[in-house]
């Protein structure tokens, strides 16, 4: 099974992008796959070397390891360099974005998204017939 | 205003109380009558079998499995020191809800009905002097009816 | 916004409990700044957590919908953004609009669950001061950073706040370090806030980065490069944080204050050390981005430009320079397939719960068919039933196994951590120590697993200390000069049993119980019934210590008695065998898992009880005319072996009925080495169980392990083998004698 993974510390936010990328619909029009939480920089780089992702969606403002350390990480890692990654961040913080961008995220969204501009996003990544 | 809203930031809790009627739970154990916020309980129970626990405290009757959840009964009745009752038809276990804490089970003699108690009709344990214990909230009244109004977290901690 | 159907309820709920938390939160920082901006000294780590608390609301309440919130955070947000910047200072009345909003966000949230009127012009109010206290002064920033001979890629990966406190730092004329650490994932939460606790007094962390790592396979370790602002000297950061494998590099100041190179990819002039001189890894060949979908991305922030170039991936393939492994490398733990998935054991226990009930319901289903096999009408229907059952219960225990397999991990990580700090403390006292692991792949429960590792610890150090002899003594008995340490484990039966045993100087009964008498553990006329088992047992007494000298490794006196409290937790037991001479072995032996048992349903006084088959050796009537009375207790003989016979109904102060002319039976149960024979009034049979801890006002209870459903709401306590047999056959002091090991009599 392919996997996601969402890098936020809200659990809110988290439970909301979880929700929307398991949405029945979409699971079956993208092919599947399975969420995996990491609630902290330091959970991500747990996961890192337990397997690949077919997508990372991370937030940037997070304490100690942020989500640009984090897509600078991926981004240098062998196993990982090629994993599209999304930024979830508010507007505010536009020239962390830019700089998440800068390090090779593929895509930003700005809070608050809707749960589709989400979905069509991560799609835009991990649709079977775009592989 | 902003004192106010200082004292407001140490106890967010208290202010969502104020000025509303809060339901109270009545029960009897033996001719007292007892209350407890009824957003404290999360279900009455009919006893189901109890099982005993050996070289338990004293104040607990033992164990029972609700929907596949294992949860420790008390018997007020001994947590306040009156002779054990035999169970009967109107025994029942109240389910505790305080939030983080798990769930335990009170063992009341019966339980009556919901009173709607406003501030006005609540006289504050610290209004009763002496030393009281910190599971009594206060004295509720309410159409000649006293209610010992009971705080579930310090009564199940105590 | 998308419909999540009848989930959303629950999602809502999860936005108002977090929201509400951190509204409480931030109130209670607030009171916190206030203090601190009274006494002139904020902490920047405080208002940088209101700062990402109000951006957290922010966030949520946009995704859930709620927009007076997420109005409202936004401005207040700028507002915290400029204080936390440096460009508005902290007032009196930019705090007493903080503390009205804290207030007024609870009003939203009241508002937001229907329970309070529309806050709207409260908010418009509120937003009105907030314009009039923010007048932020825009000094034009100088690049500070080009006195520093700092890797230019790292201002990529800072965030607008890190660069600040950066900046701020240094403005007030910290130095700059970088902390090269390596943690293990095992204990990276306790390591961290650890050396935060012990970086504070020093300075101010300004980030983490995760280093790239050299060994993609390494699941255990994570290296981490820290960038942090101090005071203090070199040594001074190395011995205060004192973490091992620490290595702490200044960052120097550039002479004339030359700008860092812009273009291309500068050498590597920030020379961190090669730690354990790993071979130097060949530059990687990054990839841009994979694929970046321009419509997704508004013209506004679509085509980025950063600052600079040379902080674009691939134009700088590391932060640090290849190979940075640390010492540790070579003890790296094994790697493991790649396709894991890391599931939380909680889960799997609402898994086991729920076969729980399955197995309830296959047993009524059992009885159903046994009913109907023995009617004559329906014995047709019974037979069907019967194969039926016997399918399904064979799925049932597939899946049984199923689960439990998941549950299960290999000692192998355990095990790495001990040799680390085997090898720590042999070279901390200079003494070498060969350490011999044997059967690390054999599996056991995860949760069991976690509570292993702190005893094993002690156990290793035990016998490094008290086992392991000084080179001269070794080399004068003709041993090999260095001593071994050897870590054995594999599965018997049920159980996993653990060794840990050492080539050392042994343990001699003899001094074992003189010293126990000259502390005053037992009595001179106790220590003459004491065979070499026994006196091995004292060293698990609290504040027993055989080693005249007391060193600052394991021999303080406790350790030992700890280790048999934790393992005994876990349903396990610890047993000494020694040779003087020639070395101890201390064995521990752990059920397999801790979730799903076998159990003999025993009936006791009219209640029923549950005893792990595992440790259930047999079942026999009881015959009064075969034991003797050993020392005030019971002993039964049994085939030539005395087994000493515990009244369950004694012992758990039961009440009953006159129990004259009762027949009983006996149930042997042995935990390790030892064996008692528990005596019942009935036995009911045998049954699979879903093993629940006891509730948290019942922690106190010793002697069972938890409770299971049988059906019927029939709930049994499940006896706990390893505390009975402790309580009986060993005891507290008071009770040591009674003792009556087996063979003895």
């Amino acid at each position: 099974m392919r996997r996601v993974l969402i890098v936020e510390d809200s659990n809110a936010v988290r439970t909301f992008v979880r929700g929307a990328l398991e949405d029945e619909d979409f699971q079956r029009a993208v092919g599947g796959f399975d969420v995996i939480e990491a609630a902290s920089g330091f959970e991500a780089m747990a996961q890192f070397p337990r397997g690949t992702f077919a997508c990372i969606v991370t937030d940037i403002n997070m304490g100690d390891i942020n989500g640009l350390e984090i897509v600078n990480f991926v981004r240098k890692s062998e196993a990982h360099r090629l994993t599209p990654i999304v930024i979830i961040s508010t507007q505010s913080s536009e020239r962390d974005i830019a700089r998440g961008l800068a390090l090779g995220a593929s895509a930003y969204l700005t809070k608050p998204f809707s749960a589709e501009a989400l979905q069509a996003c991560v799609r835009s990544f991990v649709a079977p017939d775009e592989g | 205003m902003a004192d106010m809203v200082r004292a407001h930031a140490r106890d967010l809790r208290r202010a969502t109380d104020t000025g509303k009627r809060v339901e109270y739970l009545a029960f009897t154990l033996g001719s007292q009558i007892y209350a407890v916020p009824i957003q404290h309980i999360a279900e009455i129970l009919k006893p189901p079998p109890v099982t005993e626990i050996p070289r338990a405290p004293r104040n607990v009757v033992g164990i029972i499995s609700v929907r596949g959840k294992l949860v420790t009964v008390i018997d007020l009745r001994r947590r306040f020191g009156l002779i054990e009752a035999p169970f009967d038809r109107s025994t029942r276990i109240l389910l505790s809800d305080t939030g983080d804490d798990e769930p335990i089970g009170l063992l009341v003699d019966e339980v009556i009905q919901v009173y709607r108690l406003s501030e006005q009709e609540i006289e504050p344990a610290a209004a009763l002097g002496g030393d009281q214990p910190a599971y009594i909230l206060g004295i509720g009244r309410q159409d000649d009816v006293l209610l010992v109004l009971l705080e579930l977290k310090s009564l199940i901690e105590s | 916004m998308a419909d999540f159907g009848f989930e959303s309820s629950d999602r809502k709920e999860e936005f108002f409990s977090e929201a509400q938390e951190i509204v409480d939160a931030l109130g209670k920082l607030l009171l916190d700044v206030e203090v601190t901006v009274a006494e002139s000294r904020v902490d920047p780590d405080v208002i940088n957590e209101m700062f990402r608390a109000v951006h957290t609301l922010k966030g949520i309440a946009g995704l859930f919908g709620a927009t007076r919130m997420s109005g409202m955070s936004h401005e207040l947000e700028n507002i915290l953004d400029d204080v936390r910047m440096g460009r508005l200072d902290l007032t009196a009345a930019v705090l007493d609009l903080l503390f009205r909003a804290v207030d007024l966000y609870t009003h939203i949230l009241l508002f937001e669950r229907g329970d309070a009127p529309d806050p709207e012009h409260q908010i418009a109010a509120l937003l009105s001061s907030f314009a009039r206290v923010t007048q932020p002064d825009e000094a034009p920033t100088s690049n500070i950073f080009t006195q520093f001979d700092l890797d230019p890629g790292l201002f990529g990966v800072l965030t607008e706040y890190e660069e600040h406190r950066l900046k701020s730092n240094i403005e007030s004329g910290l130095a700059l370090f970088r902390l090269r650490v390596r943690f293990s994932l095992m204990v990276l939460d306790s390591a961290l806030e650890d050396l935060k606790k012990k970086a504070k007094p020093l300075g101010e962390i300004i980030t983490y980065l995760p280093a790239p790592s050299t060994d993609e396979s390494d699941f255990e370790n994570l290296e981490l490069d820290i960038l942090m602002a101090s005071k203090c000297p070199t040594s001074l950061i190395e011995t205060t944080l004192s973490i091992e494998g620490l290595v702490v590099n200044p960052v120097l100041r550039r002479v004339g204050g030359a700008p860092p190179p812009k273009h291309g990819p500068p050498k590597s002039n920030t020379p961190l050390p090669k730690i354990g001189g790993a071979p130097s890894m060949p530059p990687p060949t990054i990839a841009g981005p994979p694929r970046l979908p321009r419509d997704l991305i508004p013209d506004s922030v679509a085509t980025p430009a950063p600052s600079r170039k040379s902080s674009r991936p691939g134009s700088r393939h590391s932060l640090t320079p290849a190979g940075g492994a640390g010492q540790a490398a070579q003890f790296v733990g094994k790697s493991a397939a790649q396709t894991t998935v890391r599931v939380d054991i909680r889960k799997l226990d609402r898994l086991m719960t729920i076969l729980g009930e399955l197995a309830i319901v296959r047993s009524a289903v059992g009885r159903l068919a046994e009913r109907f096999r023995g009617s004559v009408e329906h014995r047709e229907l019974g037979g069907d039933l019967h194969r039926l059952h016997r399918t399904f219960e064979r799925h049932l225990g597939q899946m049984q196994n199923g689960i439990l397999e998941v549950r299960m991990v290999q000692l192998g990580p355990v095990f790495d951590k001990l040799q680390r700090g085997l090898r720590a403390i042999s070279r901390e006292y200079s003494r070498p120590v060969n350490l011999v692991i044997t059967g690390q792949e054999t599996e056991i429960d995860k949760l069991i697993v976690e509570e292993l590792s702190d005893p094993l610890m002690h156990m290793v150090r035990n016998a490094f200390d008290h086992g392991i002899e000084d080179l001269e003594d070794r080399i004068k008995v003709g041993k090999p000069e260095v001593g071994t340490v050897a870590l054995n484990a594999f599965q018997k039966g049920n159980h996993v049993v653990i060794e840990v045993e050492d080539d050392g100087r042994g343990m001699d009964p003899k001094l074992i119980i003189a010293s126990a008498i000259r502390k005053g553990v037992i009595t001179e006329s106790e220590s003459g019934e004491m065979s070499a088992r026994d006196a091995y047992r004292l060293v698990f007494v609290p504040g027993f210590s055989t080693k005249a000298v007391v060193t600052d490794l394991s021999g303080r006196g406790v350790g030992l008695d700890v280790v048999k409290t934790n393992i005994s937790r876990l349903g396990g037991i610890v047993d000494i065998t020694s040779d003087v001479g020639i070395g101890t072995k201390m064995t521990i032996t752990l059920p397999v898992t801790l979730a799903i048992i076998n159990v003999l349903i025993v009936e006791l006084a009219g209640r029923s009880f549950a005893i792990p088959l595992a440790s259930v050796e047999e079942a026999f009537v009881y015959e009064p005319a075969r034991t003797r009375n050993v020392e005030g207790r019971e002993v039964l003989s049994l085939r030539g072996q005395s087994l000493p016979i515990c009244n369950l109904l004694k012992l758990l102060h039961l009440n009953t009925f006159d129990d004259e002319g009762r027949k009983y039976y006996v149930v042997t149960v042995a935990v390790g080495i030892r064996r008692l024979g528990l005596l019942v009034d009935r036995l009911e049979g045998q049954q699979d169980i879903v093993i629940k801890p006891l509730g948290r006002s019942l922690k106190a209870v010793r002697g069972f392990s938890g409770a299971a459903e049988l059906g019927d709401q029939r709930v049994a306590l499940v006896i706990d083998v390893a505390a009975i047999v402790e309580e009986v056959l060993a005891g507290d002091q008071g009770r040591y004698l009674a003792i009556a090991g087996d063979g003895r009599g």
